[in-house]
């Protein structure tokens, strides 16, 4: 059977994951505490890549909300955490990804009727709402002084929390892949396509609009969550524009409709960050840049072009003109 | 041919609907037996694409009521209209771009969450054949010709399983030999039983698939009745030309 | 009384700046039917250019502003016909997605060069005028008087190129309808590539007369932007006289509210997000925006 849309399952792609899974399982081996903890951190950053790429990206919700999701999850736990005791971690976990979700369906709810710009700005207030929320109520979030969160691990090690991420990470793509393999993916990529016509095709745009919302922001929450007892500190820099925008900047690099792309982008962008740490903000400039290349050069993201350098020389089909279709279906 | 509203499988009664102060439509009342066939004409502006739209339920109207087979569909969503059995095709064709042809036919027939894929892909596969588009099943919706693209979205509409069908303009911008194909299809559709409302200009193409047109202009519904008779009244003719002289042919 | 007069008076001129900036983003938005996320970096990027060219070249405070429009103007331009061009060709499937991402990548590209060319410290340029104007209850300083009279200067000039220029009216043509303004021989693409670099001369222009008010800084576009954002929504994305109102009247509650309400910290957080939330409550009720109509409107 064949199939034309590009997703996930394509022998070369599987092949370059499983590479770069081995190479993921094993760094901490070699890699040196440092690039542990950066391993760690990237684990954040592809969460939210991939989760932004499911919900931009394949059902078209251009949202700039994701990060506020991240710290709705790791505020809420951290608080209950701290308020209550250690003990109530799991509870803490759990509400965190469930306020996050509600959170999510209300604002999935909220911008129905809107669309492109309109859907993009009205997230952005939102995010902007709530984060001079936290930098405000002082008393509760410590604001810009940070609020220190506990850990969920002891010790100084990193390690745990490498593989902790990993396994996130994994089971989020594992998840999401499932997710769009089945009828859910295709409606989510019609209404991408054009919400009208699959209306009227007979489904129901509104109740998968608000589904990929409440399960991205339960993925963005889960990562809050991860980072807050990590690092073990909070603060409201954590959803500043310029953090969405390499969110952003990570799932369009790597591929905005792939999400193992998402999470390869998050992995190009934030490793080279790292190396090229002495170059300061030279290095976003030439993010900025790098995504203006790719959004106009490769839109669809470097990973699709690594996979059909891999894969076997496609029929024709999948890229055919108007012209040589034409001389082969009866039907002209 | 008269027909008994207390029976009829599909019924619009007194719809309406106004954008800002322009009425677009008023009263707009018509009533289909099962399985009939009808053409639905008008100049432009006369309000046709409105009335589609309203009867497909991609718009709400401002008063009236839309019934299929006693159920009473005006208000409800549009996914639900075509879950009741009503498909629509769209004038300029809609697909989903970047989706494969197959792609594109099994997204309304999964909207039934009891159909499973296969069965799906098996029906899609059918009407691919129906439609001589088979071998382009796994291309690009929007690598398609023009043409391909209309009878692909005239093979979206009917995944659906749908009752009542209402062609946005099947005919438009479409060469000879592949209008043809379409109002062959339509005829066939017909004979299966498929009850069809055609909205479209080229009134010669019509009057080779329906026997009764209904004439809009200026929001209302002005004939209705056998083409033939329909397409010498008067007033027909005035709302097209502005002149009261009926059409050579 | 004083005090409140101070506060409105700040608030005008805050609001005209605004204006003048959402002026820009709203000609942008009608002819290319695109939100201009890079629109706060070309605000900081006229600050810029309009210190340098005063400090370096030995122009007038006033003559920096010019300056830093006219190298805008060209910029704009430049990246119109560089990375913006697909937007109308047919080559792109999701238009809307890919100039976010591209005005977006332009914004992190300039903060980013700002800060490595220009160092992340705030500078300041010499004010258009020292001293005081002190007209009974009234005290404004100069600079800030001049700056909004230039700022409205501005603004009328491009109500009225808008209305009533030959170019001007070619541009609302096109961002009434694409397809009948090239009907009728004006040249769509042109007009966009215009309007990217008048829009874009608007922000930098606004930007070089903020800057002896309250300083340069690389990450000086960021709320501004946000603002201008939010004066579209509620003005009506492509009306410059909705722009104009909604600027002014945003300055004067955000004015108003910091120096009113009881807890500075909270109260500086809670007017920035006073506007955030107003453009939640607007496209709420209405999703295309209190005005409604994309074209460019000019009352």
């Amino acid at each position: 059977m064949m199939r034309a849309a590009t997703s996930s399952g394509k022998p070369a792609a599987v092949w370059v994951q499983a590479i770069l899974l081995l190479f993921a399982l094993l760094l901490p081996l070699w890699g040196g505490a440092y690039w542990v903890h950066v391993g760690a951190l990237l684990w954040y950053y592809a969460l939210l890549a991939s989760s932004w790429a499911l919900l931009a990206g394949f059902a078209g919700q251009f949202s700039f909300a994701h990060m506020a999701f991240a710290a709705l999850g790791g505020y809420t736990s951290a608080l209950i955490v701290l308020h209550m005791g250690i003990s109530y971690l799991p509870a803490a976990i759990a509400a965190g990804i469930v306020l996050a979700m509600v959170v999510g369906a209300l604002i999935g709810f909220m911008v129905l009727r809107l669309s492109g710009p309109y859907l993009a700005l009205f997230t952005l207030a939102i995010s902007e709402v709530f984060r001079m929320m936290l930098m405000a109520e002082e008393q509760i979030t410590r604001g810009s002084l940070g609020l220190q969160v506990p850990r969920f691990f002891s010790g100084d090690s990193d390690v745990p929390y490498y593989y902790l991420g990993l396994a996130l990470v994994a089971g989020s793509l594992l998840f999401m892949g499932f997710l769009l393999r089945t009828r859910i993916g295709l409606f989510l990529r019609a209404i991408r396509e054009d919400e009208d016509a699959t209306r009227a095709s007979g489904v129901n745009t509104t109740r998968y609009k608000i589904l990929v919302f409440v399960v991205t922001s339960g993925i963005a929450s889960m990562a809050g969550i991860y980072y807050a007892h990590f690092i073990g500190i909070l603060t409201p820099n954590m959803l500043i524009l310029p953090e969405m925008g390499i969110v952003i900047a990570m799932a369009v690099i790597g591929g905005i409709e792939s999400l193992p792309g998402a999470v390869i982008g998050a992995a190009i962008v934030y490793l080279l960050s790292e190396a090229l740490r002495e170059y300061g903000e030279l290095r976003f400039v030439l993010l900025g840049l790098a995504l203006i290349l790719v959004q106009r050069f490769a839109r669809n993201g470097l990973f699709p072009l690594i996979e059909r350098i891999g894969r076997r020389p496609a029929p024709a089909r999948a890229d055919t003109t108007a012209k040589s279709t034409a001389e082969k279906s009866h039907a002209s | 041919m008269p027909v008994d509203q207390s029976q009829s499988f599909f019924s619009a009664d007194g719809l309406a609907k106004h954008f800002g102060g322009i009425k677009a439509v008023s009263e707009l009342s018509l009533s289909l037996n099962r399985g009939e066939i009808i053409g639905l004409i008008g100049p432009n502006g006369s309000g046709k694409t409105t009335t589609i739209n309203m009867l497909a339920g991609a718009l709400r109207p401002d008063n009236g009521a839309i019934t299929i087979n006693g159920l009473n569909l005006a208000g409800s969503a549009a996914h639900a209209f075509a879950r009741s059995g009503v498909a629509r095709t769209f004038q300029v064709p809609r697909l989903f771009r970047r989706m494969s042809v197959l792609e594109n036919l099994i997204v309304p027939a999964l909207s039934d969450p009891h159909t499973r894929r296969a069965q799906a892909e098996e029906k899609a596969h059918e009407i691919l054949a129906f439609l001589r588009l088979d071998a382009l099943a796994g291309d690009y919706a929007r690598s398609l010709s023009g043409g391909q693209q209309k009878l692909l979205e005239l093979g979206r509409a009917l995944m659906l399983d749908p009752a009542l069908i209402l062609l946005d303009e099947p005919f438009a911008g479409v060469h000879p030999r592949l209008l043809e194909q379409i109002i062959e299809h339509i005829k066939q559709l017909n004979q299966r039983g498929l009850t069809i409302v055609v909205v479209d200009h080229n009134l010669d193409a019509i009057r080779s698939v329906v026997r009764r047109t209904a004439v809009m202009a200026q929001g209302r519904k002005i004939a209705d009745g056998a083409a033939e008779v329909v397409l010498q009244d008067p007033a027909v003719v005035h709302a097209y030309t502005g002149s009261r002289k009926a059409r050579n042919g | 009384m004083s005090y409140f007069s101070l506060l409105t008076i700040n608030g005008l001129v805050i609001g005209l700046i605004y204006a003048l900036t959402a002026a820009g983003l709203t000609l942008i938005f009608s002819v290319l039917r695109v939100v201009n996320f890079g629109h706060g970096a070309l605000y900081m990027v006229g600050g810029y250019v309009s210190y340098y060219a005063i400090r370096y070249l030995g122009l007038p405070p006033l003559g920096g502003v010019v300056i830093a429009m006219g190298a805008l103007f060209l910029f704009g331009i430049a990246f119109e016909m560089l990375v913006m061009r697909p937007v109308y060709s047919d080559e792109v499937e999701r238009k809307d997605e890919y100039a976010i991402i591209v005005t977006f990548g332009l914004t992190i590209l300039l903060s980013n060069l700002a800060i490595v060319v220009f160092g992340p410290f705030s500078k300041s340029p010499p004010p258009f005028m020292a001293g005081t104007l002190i007209l009974g209850p009234i005290v404004l300083p100069y600079d800030r008087l001049i700056a909004a009279l230039v700022a409205i200067a501005l603004l009328c000039a491009t109500t009225w190129f808008l209305a009533r220029t030959t170019l001007g009216q070619a541009l609302d043509a096109v961002s009434q309808s694409r397809e009948s303004a090239a009907v009728i021989g004006i040249n769509p693409r042109r007009m966009c590539t215009i309007a990217f670099g008048l829009g874009s001369a608007l922000a930098g222009g606004a930007g070089a007369l903020i800057a002896p008010i309250f300083a340069l800084s690389p990450s000086m576009g960021d709320l501004p932007v946000v603002q201008a954002f939010i004066i579209i929504v509620i003005g009506g994305m492509g009306s410059v006289g909705g722009s104009i109102i909604g600027g002014i009247l945003l300055g004067l509650a955000q004015s108003l509210g910091v120096g009113y309400l009881p807890d500075p910290n909270r109260a500086l957080a809670y007017t920035q997000a006073f506007g955030a939330l107003l453009l939640i409550i607007t496209l709420l009720l209405r999703p295309t925006g209190l005005f409604g109509r994309a074209h460019l409107r000019l009352e």
